[in-house]
């Protein structure tokens, strides 16, 4: 029972925060000053009726609560509404932006996954070594790297050998399916890398942060002064119990994936979703936003969720 | 760790192999007869619906995939047949009848007549206040369109107007057969149309696009007027300039539609970079509402001349455009030709000569250096929109200048929307602001940049709160004179008027400036740069050199 109660408490205080993030995004929005309007009127010609008639089909003629409650029973109907900067519908804009992203974000955090994880246990394991110092050095400095100055040396270094923006060449004529699989592995490789280095670093502190708390616990000095084989102490009894705020990180990265990475987006011309809510912000297209930031929002509170049901399973505290 | 030594050498032999496989498929490319030529931009098409469009690269589109009835000559200066061969005026100017192109079709085959244009004007009048109103303004005083025969256009207006030419350069000519399913919702539909995939009947199709990325062209056979020379061409769009240079280098694309400055010298040699003067203008905006609250000796001429004094514009231009720009004197810049009036002349940089009048106007400085207006200091909030970066360091320029003349200034960085919001504020009244740095990109004819200082664009384009009866009757009165030359001497009084009022001190005239592989030729010149809404000329007439 109690891990019934557990579960259910989670799913509850996860609708609960998806509904506070829901209206909140809806009000902090219109917060900003301008409109969408303010943008939109302003093509070569327009009218004052061109500003009246874009508040009339935009719903921004009406009361800000009467917006609201329309924005919650069109979501109720799962439509996200009509981007005012292309009248197209969101769940499309989105969709197309996502579709692009995810490859991407995906790899590049893949990446420091696997070697932010793998360097973080390796330097603290092998603690006050040459090996440690160089880890940490190279670590700490991706991490503190800005994102887009690393993009832009990236860019620079390897201008000429791979492509520096877009995610395939379109200028291909009817190329074979490897040809076309080779070209978009050139294409993701610089922004994947970017974003890959930049995590990288964050990945190794933290991992080796935990892994040397629990490098210091009794249980881990016991199964030394038991002659336990040093690959087992790691594997069994430090890794193990380090998991846990390993677990949230990456759940926490992978909810952050359908964020997009904007900086890299930009310098590398990548048509994903981190540019598109950027570009939602710059021109108030209110529904644009708030269709990206329920995606965000869902995503993150759903890994969070996934993270806390591990938790479940990785730690028997929680049953207790 | 053999492994990942495996992995990353496996990584370094892909880069490599990708660094041959990209020269290989660029060079490939454009080794077809025709070729493809592949146009880079920093900036891009935001839709490909006309009634929503905002960027000026899906107006250039619409220029090469659309019928117009009249274009630019090859000087900019002179209107040129499009899809009408020959035009004459009745009635006293009120009538305008176009002779259009027989035989002509749509790309998917349809017929192109002088009804589809009937149809695009009446359905933009009927519609002005609601979908169609990104084209109001292209069909003021039009009293009604239509097509006595296939290749007849006749146009109704209720008053003679001057800038008939001018407007339909710009207005674009669409299928009914495709546009007449959408006038659902009174037309709103209109808007929500995503056109496509497109059907046009310009020199090009479009035949793929995604958004933000590229949109591709092929070569329209069967248009009505002088085929491209090429087979295709794309525009490959790309959010961060230091790339996009890097891919003209690498030769990833062919050319870059607008160099940013300082790219320019690293491009020279190694491509052919045109630099010719273009439409856009930078200014320093004086908000000039007579009926501003607070700040009132804004509003004094000897102020207004004080600062347009203190403005160093040659330190701008070898600062701020690397040379690559022209003293900016008035609202029409010489790029527009002879629109543009040549006695009004840039102000010159006399620090002296401004403290003295500001010292005739009454204004003393205080201990601080700085002077006093009406017992406050006279120091001003100048807001920025981010999205111009040329206004940082004109900025820069700017305010030790004024300093020097008892004026003090601070900078306000937002982003346009919100600019523009804290100008217009309250309720497009303009009461609160005081100065403000911006751009404007001119249009050849001048009628629009001289709408943005009328009273009635207070909430639409009006940035300077500027509002004169005697202007907007100078404005009307050149909208309503069908001679060129008598409209001309008014748009001349016109912009001597607003050099006297100054609600703008104009800073500098940006060169269009454009780099192109050696390997290609033939782009036409112009003050937009080579890929434009003034005339198909320029991507009909590239070639493989």
């Amino acid at each position: 029972m109690k891990g019934a109660d557990y579960v259910l408490k989670r799913l509850a205080f996860a609708v609960l925060t998806v509904f506070i993030a829901v209206t909140i995004n809806f009000a902090l929005f219109r917060l900003a000053p301008g409109s969408a309007v303010t943008n939109l009127a302003r093509v070569p010609h327009a009218t004052p009726e061109t500003r009246l008639a874009l508040k009339r089909q935009f719903g921004l003629d009406k009361s800000r609560f009467q917006q609201y409650v329309i924005y919650l029973q069109q979501l109720a109907h799962g439509n996200l509404g009509i981007s005012f900067a292309n009248s197209q519908p969101v769940t499309d804009n989105l969709r197309t932006a996502l579709i692009n992203s995810l490859p991407m974000v995906f790899l590049g955090t893949l990446f420091a996954i696997v070697f932010g994880t793998l360097t973080g246990i390796i330097s603290a394991w092998r603690r006050g070594t040459t090996v440690e110092g160089v880890t940490v050095t190279t670590a700490l400095g991706f991490y503190s790297m800005p994102t887009h100055w690393l993009g832009l040396m990236l860019v620079i270094l390897f201008a000429g050998v791979l492509p520096t923006g877009g995610m395939s060449n379109e200028f291909l004529i009817n190329p074979s399916f490897w040809t076309h699989v080779k070209d978009l592995g050139e294409h993701i490789l610089l922004p994947a890398l970017t974003l890959g280095l930049v995590l990288f670093g964050e990945y190794t502190l933290i991992v080796r942060s935990a892994m040397l708390e629990t490098l210091g616990e009794d249980y881990v000095l016991t199964a030394r002064a038991k002659g336990l084989r040093p690959a087992a102490i790691l594997r069994r009894h430090a890794l193990r119990n380090a998991l846990l705020p390993i677990t949230t990180l990456v759940a926490l990265s992978l909810g952050y994936i359908v964020a997009g990475a904007i900086l890299i987006e930009t310098v590398f011309s990548w048509p994903g979703i981190g540019r598109a809510v950027y570009d939602a912000v710059l021109q108030r297209d209110y529904p644009m936003l708030q269709g990206a930031f329920l995606v965000l929002t869902v995503s993150v509170v759903l890994c969070n969720l996934i993270a806390d049901l591990l938790y479940f399973r990785l730690d028997p505290r929680i049953t207790e | 760790m053999r492994k990942w030594t495996a992995v990353l050498a496996a990584a370094i032999l892909a880069a490599a192999l990708a660094g041959y496989a990209t020269k290989a498929s660029g060079s490939g490319s454009s080794a077809k007869a025709g070729g493809t030529f592949r146009l880079g931009t920093s900036s891009r098409i935001d839709s490909l619906n006309p009634y929503v469009a905002f960027n000026q690269d899906a107006y250039n589109t619409f220029e090469y995939v659309y019928p117009f009835l009249i274009q630019y000559d090859k000087t900019n200066g002179a209107f040129a047949a499009d899809f009408a061969t020959s035009w004459h005026s009745s009635n006293g100017g009120k009538t305008w009848t176009f002779k259009t192109r027989s035989g002509a079709k749509w790309s998917d085959g349809q017929p192109l007549t002088a009804k589809d244009a009937a149809w695009t004007i009446s359905t933009d009048i009927k519609y002005a206040a609601g979908g169609a109103a990104n084209a109001a303004g292209l069909v003021a005083h039009i009293k009604s369109a239509s097509a006595p025969t296939a290749n007849t256009l006749v146009v109704r207006y209720a008053q003679a107007p001057g800038n008939v030419l001018g407007q339909f350069q710009q207005l674009a000519i669409l299928p009914q057969h495709i546009w007449s399913k959408h006038l659902g919702n009174k037309g709103t539909n209109l808007k929500t149309f995503s056109n496509n995939p497109l059907v046009g009947a310009g020199p090009f199709k479009l035949t793929k696009f995604k958004k933000d990325n590229i949109a591709l062209f092929q070569r329209n056979d069967s248009f009505y007027g002088e085929k491209p020379k090429v087979d295709a061409f794309g525009l490959q769009m790309f959010s961060n300039e230091d790339a996009l240079v890097a891919a003209l280098k690498s030769h990833q694309i062919d050319a870059v539609e607008a160099v940013p400055a300082t790219a320019i010298k690293t491009l020279k040699g190694s491509f052919n970079v045109r630099s010719v003067p273009g439409v856009d203008q930078t200014d320093l905006i004086i908000n000039s509402n007579p009926k501003k609250t607070a700040h009132r000796e804004l509003l004094n001429l000897k102020v207004k001349a004080a600062m347009a004094h203190a403005v160093d514009r040659a330190q701008i231009i070898r600062v701020v455009f690397l040379g690559y720009a022209r003293p900016g004197s008035s609202i029409i810049p010489p790029a527009t030709g002879a629109w543009h009036n040549p006695a009004v002349k840039p102000e010159g940089f006399d620090l002296a000569l401004a403290n003295k009048l500001l010292d005739q106007a009454g204004f003393k400085k205080g201990s601080d250096g700085i002077r006093r207006a009406s017992g406050h200091k006279m120091a001003y909030d100048v807001i920025t929109p981010t999205d111009v970066p040329s206004t940082n360091r004109t900025f820069q320029i700017l305010q030790p200048a004024f300093k020097k003349i008892g004026i003090q200034l601070r900078q306000r960085a937002l982003d346009s929307t919100a600019a523009f919001d804290a100008i217009s504020s309250p309720d497009s009244k303009y009461l609160k602001f005081d100065l403000a740095m911006w751009d404007w990109v001119a249009l050849i004819d001048p009628d629009f940049m001289l709408s943005v200082t009328t009273c009635a664009q207070f909430g639409g384009w009006s940035d300077s709160g500027f509002c004169d009866k005697r202007y907007d009757s100078m404005y009307s009165q050149q909208q309503l004179t069908p001679n060129q030359a008598k409209r001309k001497a008014l748009v001349w009084k016109m912009q001597r008027y607003l050099q006297a009022k100054r609600p703008y001190v104009w800073l500098a005239a940006q060169n269009a400036v454009w780099a192109v592989s050696k390997n290609w030729g033939g782009l036409v010149a112009s003050p937009q740069g080579p890929f434009n809404s003034i005339n198909k000329l320029s991507l009909t007439r590239v070639h493989q050199q």
